[in-house]
Order: C-alpha cells, then sequence, then structure tokens
C-alpha cells in the first residue's frame, strides 16, 4: 500500500512542478463552466420551473456538474496507451507494482488535485455571482450521493483503460479517444440535465454506462429520484462496472500477448 | 504575394498527405467534428424547441450566431495549424533552420501546416450560415456588408492571436496552454455574449474581444449594433494586429537558439 502512496505523491510533485500548465488547465475548465451556466442562468425563470426544474435546482445542477467533474473525470488512464505504444510498459511489467493500481493511484492525485482547485473556484465564483443553490440536509441521499460518486470514479477509471487498451492494435489512439470524449461530454449530463432530452432516448441512455458518470449522482444529491430508482441506478452502475471490468481484463490479457515492446 | 500562396499550396498539400497518412484516424477526427456541432445543434434545438428564446433572440438567430462561431473558430484553425506545432520547433532547435529558410518565418510559423480535415465542417458550417440567414428573414444589404466586413475583422483578430501567442513561444516556449485558453475563450462566443452578466460580459467584449469577434458581426447584421462600436471594431482588429507583429519582431530579436 505505502508503494502507491508514493506514486500518489511523485503524481502531486509532478503537476506542482507543470504548475503553469496545471493553472492553465483549471482556468479552461472554469471558461466551460461560465457559458454553460451563463446559457442556463439566462433562460431559467425565476419563478416558474423549466423542463421541471426550478432555477435554483439547474444552477445548482450546473454547478454540481463543475465538482463532479473534477472527481469523476480527472483521469491519467490516457497516459496508458502512449505507455503501451512507447513500449515503455515493459519497464512496468517488470516493477513489483499492480499496473492498474499505479494508474488508479496516479488517478487519485490527479482528482485531490483537481477537487481541491475546483472546490476553490466555486467558493470563488459564489463569492461573485451569488447563484442561488440549493443544498441537500437528507443524510441518506448525500449517502447515497457519495456512493454513487465512488461507482461513477471506478466506472470511468474502467472506461479510460479500456479506452486506452486501442494501444495494443493502433498506434492511433487519440482520435478514437476524441470521439468518444465528445461523447461522453453531451452523454453524461455535463452540459445539461439528461431528462430534458425526448423519452425514449433518455429512457435508452438510462441503460448505458454515461448516465451514471455524472447526471445520476446529481440527480441523487438534488433529491428528484425516488429510492427505488436510486437503487435501479447503482445496481446498473455496477453491472456496467463489471461487465467492463471483465472486458478489461480479457482484452489486457489478449492484449499483453501481442505486446511486442516496440520503441524500447 | 503569388509566391506565397504557391509556398502555402504546397505545405498544405503535404500536410493533408501526413494528415490523411492515418485513414482511420481521420475518419474518427472528422466523425468527432461533426459530432460535436451536430450534438451542440441538437441541445439548442431542445433548449429553445421549449424556451422559444434566448436573450431575446429567435432559435434561428441562435444558429446564426452559433455558425458564425464554428466558421471564425475553424477557419483559423484549418489556416494556422502550424502555430500548435511551434512549440516543437523552438524546443527542438527546428526554429533555427526555419529562421534560415528564404521565406518569411512568420508565414512558414503560421501557414506551413494547414489542417484539410477542417474543411469539411467549415462547408457544412458555411452552409448552416446560409441556410439559418434565410430562415431569420429580410436583412438589408448594409447588414450584410457589415456583417461581412466584421467577419474579416474577426479573422484578423484571431490571427493576432496566433501571432501574440508565436511570439509568446520565443520567449517563453509556452504554446499549447495559451492556443487552447485562447479557444476556450473564444468558445464563450459560441452563444451572444449578451447572455453573460457583468462584468465578465465587459471583460469578454473589450478586454478580450470575444465579443466584437463573434457577436458584433450577427448582431451588425441585424441591426442591432450601434454604429460607434462598429468603428470601435476596427479599431480594435488594427491595434491588435499592429501590437501582435510588434511583440513578434520583438520576440524574434530576443531568440537565443538554446534548443539547436
Amino acid at each position: 500500500m505505502e508503494k502507491y502512496w508514493v506514486v500518489i505523491r511523485n503524481t502531486w510533485n509532478e503537476m506542482t512542478t507543470y504548475r503553469l500548465s496545471f493553472v492553465m488547465w483549471r482556468i479552461r475548465v472554469f471558461l466551460q463552466l461560465l457559458t454553460v451556466y451563463f446559457i442556463w442562468a439566462s433562460v431559467m425563470p425565476t419563478d416558474s420551473t423549466l423542463f421541471g426544474y426550478s432555477r435554483e435546482l439547474m444552477l445548482t445542477y450546473v454547478l454540481g456538474t463543475q465538482l463532479i467533474n473534477s472527481i469523476v473525470f480527472s483521469s491519467r488512464t490516457q497516459e496508458i496507451a502512449e505507455n503501451i505504444n512507447s513500449g515503455d510498459l515493459s519497464i512496468f511489467l517488470l516493477k513489483p507494482l499492480g499496473y492498474f493500481k499505479y494508474w488508479f493511484a496516479r488517478d487519485l492525485s490527479d482528482k485531490t488535485m483537481n477537487l481541491a482547485f475546483s472546490v476553490v473556484e466555486l467558493v470563488i465564483f459564489f463569492l461573485i455571482l451569488s447563484p442561488p443553490l440549493f443544498v441537500q440536509t437528507n443524510m441518506m441521499l448525500l449517502s447515497l450521493f457519495v456512493f454513487s460518486i465512488f461507482l461513477a470514479v471506478l466506472l470511468n477509471f474502467v472506461i479510460g483503460c479500456l479506452m486506452s487498451m486501442i494501444g495494443f492494435w493502433s498506434s492511433e489512439v487519440w482520435a478514437p479517444r476524441f470521439v468518444f470524449y465528445v461523447i461522453i461530454s453531451f452523454f453524461t449530463g455535463g452540459l445539461f440535465p439528461l431528462d430534458i432530452l425526448p423519452k425514449p432516448l433518455f429512457n435508452f441512455l438510462e441503460l448505458l454506462p454515461f448516465t451514471y458518470l455524472q447526471f445520476f449522482p446529481l440527480k441523487i444529491y438534488l433529491g428528484q429520484v425516488g429510492v427505488a430508482d436510486i437503487f435501479k441506478g447503482l445496481m446498473i452502475s455496477g453491472v456496467w462496472i463489471g461487465i467492463l471490468y471483465t472486458g478489461l481484463y480479457v482484452v489486457w490479457n489478449k492484449g499483453l500477448t501481442k505486446f511486442s515492446a516496440a520503441g524500447r | 504575394m503569388k509566391k506565397y500562396f504557391r509556398l502555402w499550396w504546397i505545405y498544405t498539400k503535404a500536410a493533408a498527405q501526413l494528415s490523411l497518412e492515418s485513414r482511420l484516424g481521420a475518419v474518427f477526427f472528422l466523425v468527432g467534428k461533426f459530432l460535436r456541432f451536430l450534438l451542440m445543434f441538437y441541445f439548442l434545438y431542445i433548449l429553445l424547441n421549449q424556451t422559444k428564446s434566448l436573450q431575446n433572440y429567435t432559435f434561428w438567430q441562435v444558429i446564426f450566431f452559433y455558425a458564425t462561431f464554428s466558421l471564425i473558430d475553424g477557419i483559423p484553425q484549418f489556416l494556422l495549424r502550424e502555430v500548435y506545432r511551434f512549440r516543437r520547433h523552438v524546443m527542438s532547435g527546428y526554429f533555427d533552420y526555419v529562421l534560415l529558410q528564404p521565406q518569411k518565418t512568420l508565414f512558414k510559423s503560421l501557414f506551413a501546416g494547414s489542417d484539410v480535415l477542417d474543411i469539411p465542417l467549415l462547408i457544412f458550417s458555411f452552409g448552416l450560415l446560409i441556410y439559418s440567414a434565410f430562415q431569420i428573414g429580410p436583412v438589408n444589404l448594409t447588414g450584410v456588408i457589415l456583417y461581412i466586413l466584421l467577419f474579416i475583422n474577426s479573422l484578423v483578430i484571431a490571427l493576432s492571436f496566433h501571432i501574440f501567442v508565436l511570439g509568446l513561444g520565443i520567449l517563453t516556449t509556452e504554446v499549447d496552454n495559451s492556443i487552447m485558453l485562447f479557444r476556450d475563450i473564444t468558445r464563450m462566443g459560441q452563444m451572444p455574449i449578451t447572455i453573460y452578466q457583468y462584468p465578465i460580459s465587459f471583460i469578454i467584449t473589450f478586454i478580450i474581444p470575444v465579443g466584437i469577434m463573434m457577436t458584433f458581426p450577427v448582431q451588425a447584421m441585424l441591426g442591432l449594433l450601434a454604429p460607434y462600436l462598429v468603428v470601435l471594431s476596427f479599431g480594435f482588429g488594427l491595434i491588435f494586429i499592429f501590437l501582435s507583429y510588434t511583440f513578434w519582431k520583438y520576440a524574434l530579436l530576443r531568440y537565443q537558439s538554446v534548443s539547436s
């Protein structure tokens, strides 16, 4: 366990070494939030609801995506593909550490740093613009919210690893990831709550893993999902983690037989 | 001028061959770009279908804003893609070689790597722009002329930013973050900047001229832009190109060729 703690610390050091890059990255994330926030702030009525959301709930949702984003989507798994393509994977295979545990530790480090910045950004945002916020006080919902985020972290990690496995078969890893990123940024509910989509499309999306990365935890926080639906959602999320993890295991083992450490 | 157009054509053909080297990659990039464009369109459709307007702009007006943004954002990306590789050139010492070539260093650093993969989306955006313009309703000729002039002015401002980033690249090797930051800031102009609250709206109009670049051309076409703001926009364009070119020359004189 201690070695993974060292990995976490090293990743932190790495990030603080390239401070400017990280700060620039955070500014960029913040700018994206501004656009989404002001689109919704400009259309949400103050005295009625739109798409079943009051102004307070919608703006809380939008600001919540910023927080969830930093926890769930901050990831280093894209570097796995570079690792495979450059042949550097062979070095890791010789080291006495679990390859995926290593990357999960790096992910955790990335997440904590991003989360810390995200909280500061939101505090500044709140102090300047004073948006109406909904504060959830129900402890059970808060616990389920935290648990759903935990599952989302695992789900995103497995998805990220799987995407990087393309590296075993192709050096073209960035292009498929770009398409995937476009899909994810739309269908996870980062731009809008998914339930404003037409019902059949939303029902279909509920069966896919993307819904559980961002939209579902925030709906739990807002108290807009019944207990039965929460457990159904957590179950679907868990099943996807199981399926994708199994897929990752199979693809990883297949990939290793193809791996020639080209480039090393 | 003719020589540089021919050079650009040669560079673009070479860059196209590189881009299309991996056909699968090219297809993925194209799909991704179109998907991002269409999903945003779909979101606006769902939103405005319910709200009927965004800051008093109708659906087709908002789409016209969006198509204008896509073109003003996309044309520099297509033409000035070489800027994204500039850091590598400075870091590797390749820039020394560029300086020795019998062509303008700025031309080579800006235009030598046009990305043909941007062309399909540009054509599509242009089609959407024309279609949405017809849906908006009658627009007078003055509005159209002002739109075209301010559109060109926006491209000049975008060019100025890219030149400024090149200068910054020479002095600090900081290019990637700066250019991505510029793109994210301009992305705030996907929607009319009137949606932003003061002081953000002021900052992104008069300090970082996103509003001038993305919103003013459309407002001018719709007859919603005060004449003094039209004059101010051109003033900004001229000042920006002058300052960025001066900065580029200043940076070039301080290039130390450390990597060579």
